[in-house]
């Protein structure tokens, strides 16, 4: 704030022109620091350069209020001078404050940075952040403690990223490794749970699409096989069985289809597709009173069934 | 500026005050008239109903306990019926009673209810005019220390008390900023400094940062009822009760006179232990034992460690307090560069210890505990005439020792402005109506550290009036709360639409009303007329004397050499030593009478030696 700074300002004549007890140049230092206050950044009100350190801040401000106390004209007549002595003061304060402050220094250095340190900031920041990486592996490998972190969260990290790709069981083994390592973790254990589910899920579905293929082909031994291999992973996948009984029906082996269905029951006994396909394996069979309540059952159980409404009304008919 | 009317720093202080002035670009305290550096901050009304101030009253309170007013720092701002007064006026001989609006505090002295303020003034008049003796000319101005803990109450009423005793005040500074001052003095300091003040009645803690001849602070903190006068509480209290255990349960508590005995052994006791390990208390004929039997005397034997165990937990609070302030300021207890001990109290071997453990360094020997204070005042007050004389380019960024805020619903406290704010400074605030049509609102102002505003001290009621009438929440105004150099409270209000400024009536809770004061003040001022001519009469025999004395002196070797032809009258130069010595004494004192007498004995013991010098010698 030093006399060349204001050279070119538009000083405010009146305020220029009042009578009292400061020389000329005082006047001007006063009026035109108080003019900057609403648009001068901290750094520019204690007249330095962005980013100085809290001791150059320091340095500034005592010299500063120096300058600006109105103590410092203790006994002279000041008129309006007064007012703004202290209205600059106050802001050099409040500068000083924060640019000393450990908390709100900080944001307040990347909040008027300039628009090219923004970019070195930026650009340096990730680089610190590539070396705190760098430094944690190092670290790692020479500590055990370090080493243990280290691994959970590799595997935590490869974990989830092998369920992003649909790869479960890979998934579920990591989250298994983790559990395993880290009995605290309460993250771990219901993750692999997850994954395990979801691989199983995934297996039985390529055979559940492997199935479908063969009986779009007619291939009804191939889909058998293929629904007999589903179960096998999965031993409750009661819709596998369904359709097992149903491709065993078409293959003409009635004894096989009604144990596919009776198993499905077995697992789930109010299925209400599986009491139906019971009942045609039944009714393959000849045991047509039999058929009749297993489809009963099935209707009672979904009413929404029609296949089957359909089917025990044919059943009935014959019987009539 | 080389004939500029001198200014004075004073530090009116709970047990004793000291004024101190620049003279020759050097601090230094100016004496009383009775050649003293501390002047006891006493004030009484005698037997015969003259004023006494300082020494003199402190010298007669025994046998005038309800009379002699000590200790009113204690109660200078205060509120009647707060705890504290409440606490006084359990302990104080002399009696205190309401003001005439209920708040504040009034001393019975000689009959008739006295503010704190006029008694305060008392003690600052007296160091005017001790000031205005040395420099033989009037002195007006004066820069007045208080405790920074004290509150905008306690400041404003100091500054009351100044304008009573004819001072304009120039500015209140805090004492530890003043001694820190003081100890900075033609220094170049780059420093962190921590200031631990424990005086006669208060506890002050700052922190300082010091540099480029620029003393800020960074946080202040204290207690404005800890000091000196509780130390010594807890001596009287322990030696009323081994009294009463030893004679059959007679309580001296009942008896002023024995009381004023008890705290003047008390304070003495306690002085002494500091340079030994014990202290005799001996108090003969301190109280009667009943009809027909002996005065029963105390004899009583404190022991340092005694002592110690006594007022531990006194010690224990300054050390929390300092802790506490330490935090406020971020600032650990290894990277101060320096601490400072001032107040009587420091002298007490253990209160050193505790600094030393705390802040685990030596403190500063550099500084008179009970001077220090006046000296940085006087700096100040040279820095607030003539700031740009060389050595005087000080600068004291001080801060405001409380919370400043207002009652909100409920009864909360909310802060406006945070303690160790740096002052001068500012906030605003904005309120809005709550109902329609509102044309008033009653704020209340308060300062203190709790959030519970009845917790907290009441600065005053301000009443917002004339407010425009509107729906509610349509009137914003804006109200700005300021705090000077001086850590006094100023309220302005503003409407935020109209840009009207509101009118703003304050009911002060405490101290005096701006009428009393000025009505206060002119009554002062006549009797300040009038002492001025009893001064100039006082003056006019001193200098004769003075002039005799020197007269007299000078002639002694002639009178001498007039003797040795002489047979007789050869005592003549033995009995003229004693009258110059008793000439010397009344110089130093301010008693006219005695100056008449002296004066009168000078003038023979001149005639007798003009008379032996002038005669023949013998035989010829």
């Amino acid at each position: 704030m030093s006399g060349h700074r204001h050279k070119d300002h538009q000083f405010n004549e009146a305020a220029l022109a009042e009578p009292v007890e400061l020389d000329l140049e005082q006047r001007k230092t006063i009026l035109f620091s108080e003019a900057g206050l609403p648009t001068w950044t901290h750094w520019q009100v204690l007249g330095l350069e962005w980013n100085a350190t809290p001791e150059a801040v320091r340095a500034a401000y005592l010299e500063q209020v120096k300058i600006f106390h109105p103590d410092r004209y203790a006994g002279k007549k000041l008129g309006s001078y007064r007012v703004r002595l202290e209205r600059v003061f106050r802001r050099l304060t409040e500068a000083r404050e924060v640019l000393t402050s450990e908390v709100d220094r900080a944001p307040y250095v990347l909040a008027t940075a300039p628009a090219l340190e923004v970019t070195r900031l930026e650009a340096r920041r990730l680089e610190d952040e590539r070396r705190s990486v760098e430094r944690r592996g190092r670290l790692a490998r020479h500590n055990p403690m370090l080493a243990r972190a280290e691994r959970i969260t590799t595997l935590m990290k490869h974990g989830r990223e092998m369920m992003a790709a649909g790869q479960f069981d890979q998934a579920a083994n990591d989250f298994q490794l983790v559990a395993s390592l880290d009995p605290g973790n309460t993250e771990a254990g219901p993750l692999a749970a997850v994954a395990r589910k979801k691989g199983l899920e995934a297996r039985v579905n390529e055979c559940l699409e492997k199935a479908h293929a063969a009986e779009a082909m007619g291939s009804w031994q191939g889909a058998l096989a293929a629904y007999r291999a589903a179960i096998e992973i999965d031993p409750v996948h009661i819709r596998s069985m369904v359709l097992a009984s149903r491709a065993a029906l078409m293959l003409g082996d009635a004894g096989g289809a009604r144990g596919l269905a009776e198993q499905a029951i077995k697992v789930q006994p109010r299925s209400a597709v599986a009491h139906e396909a019971l009942g045609l394996a039944l009714e393959a069979d000849g045991q047509k009173g039999d058929a009749k309540r297993a489809l009963e059952r099935a209707v009672e159980i979904d009413p929404r069934l029609d296949s089957a409404k359909e089917r025990l009304k044919k059943l009935r008919w014959s019987f009539l | 500026m080389i004939d500029q009317e001198p200014v004075i720093g004073i530090d009116l202080g709970t047990t004793n005050s000291v004024v101190a002035t620049i003279g020759d670009g050097v601090p230094r305290v100016i004496p009383n008239r009775s050649g003293q550096l501390l002047t006891p901050s006493v004030v009484a009304i005698a037997k015969n109903g003259k004023p006494l101030v300082g020494g003199l009253a402190k010298r007669q309170s025994i046998t005038n306990a309800e009379n002699t007013v000590y200790a009113a720092k204690r109660l200078i701002g205060r509120r009647w019926g707060s705890k504290e007064v409440e606490d006084a006026r359990r302990v104080l001989p002399y009696e205190l009673v309401a003001g005439p609006d209920g708040n504040d505090v009034r001393v019975m002295l000689g009959g008739k209810p006295v503010s704190v303020a006029e008694i305060s003034s008392q003690v600052l008049a007296e160091l005017k005019a001790d000031a205005e003796a040395w420099f033989k000319r009037p002195v007006t101005r004066a820069v007045i220390t208080v405790p920074a803990y004290f509150n905008d109450g306690q400041r404003q009423a100091t500054k009351d008390a100044g304008r009573i005793a004819g001072l304009e005040v120039l500015r209140i500074i805090n004492e530890p900023t003043s001694a820190a001052l003081a100890y900075g003095f033609g220094k170049k300091l780059e420093k962190k400094v921590v200031v631990f003040d424990l005086g006669g009645g208060t506890f002050d803690v700052s922190v300082l940062d010091i540099g480029q001849s620029v003393y800020d602070v960074i946080a202040v903190g204290g207690d404005t009822y800890l000091g000196g006068e509780d130390f010594d509480r807890r001596i009287m209290d322990w030696l009323t009760f081994n009294f009463a255990k030893e004679n059959g349960g007679v309580d001296l508590r009942q008896d002023k006179m024995a009381l004023q005995r008890l705290r003047d052994a008390a304070e003495k006791a306690k002085c002494e232990l500091s340079g030994t390990p014990s202290a005799d208390i001996h108090l003969p004929f301190l109280a009667a034992a009943g009809e027909g039997r002996a005065a029963l005397h105390l004899t009583k034997q404190l022991t340092r460690e005694k002592l110690e165990e006594l007022t531990k937990d006194l010690v224990e609070r300054c050390v929390a307090v300092t802790e506490k302030t330490l935090k406020d300021a971020g600032v650990r207890p290894n990277q101060v560069d320096e601490v400072i001990l001032v107040g009587g109290m420091t002298r007490m071997p253990r209160v050193q210890r505790a600094v030393r453990d705390f802040f685990g360094r030596e403190p500063s020997k550099g500084v008179h505990p009970d001077e220090v204070v006046a000296l940085g005042a006087a700096i100040q007050a040279q820095a607030l005439v003539a700031p740009s004389i060389q050595g005087a380019e000080v600068l004291l960024l001080d801060v405001t020792p409380q919370n400043l805020g207002i009652m909100v619903v409920g009864g909360y406290f909310q802060t406006i402005i945070p303690r160790n704010t740096t002052v001068p400074t500012n906030q605003t605030h904005l309120f809005t109506t709550v109902q329609d049509n509102q044309t008033s609102v009653r704020i209340a102002v308060l300062q203190g550290e709790s959030d519970k505003a009845t917790d907290n001290e009441l600065l005053g009621e301000f009443v917002l009036a004339g407010i425009r009438p509107a729906r509610r929440g349509e009137v914003a105004i804006e109200i700005t709360f300021d705090i000077s150099a001086d850590g006094i409270v100023g309220v302005s209000a503003r409407d935020v639409d109209t840009g009207q400024e509101q009118s703003i009536n304050v009911t002060a809770t405490s101290g005096l009303t701006e009428d009393e004061l000025k009505r206060i003040i002119d009554e002062h001022l006549d009797d300040q007329l009038e002492k001025k001519q009893s001064t100039a009469d006082l003056e006019r025999s001193r200098s004769r004397v003075a002039a005799v004395v020197a007269e007299i002196e000078a002639m002694v070797p002639d009178v001498q050499k007039a003797l040795e032809r002489s047979r007789f009258g050869r005592d003549a130069v033995q009995k003229a030593e004693g009258v110059l010595a008793r000439a010397r004494l009344a110089l130093d004192g301010k008693d006219t009478d005695e100056l008449t007498k002296v004066s009168e004995a000078l003038e023979r013991t001149l005639q007798l030696f003009k008379g032996l010098a002038a005669a023949p010698p013998e035989g010829s």
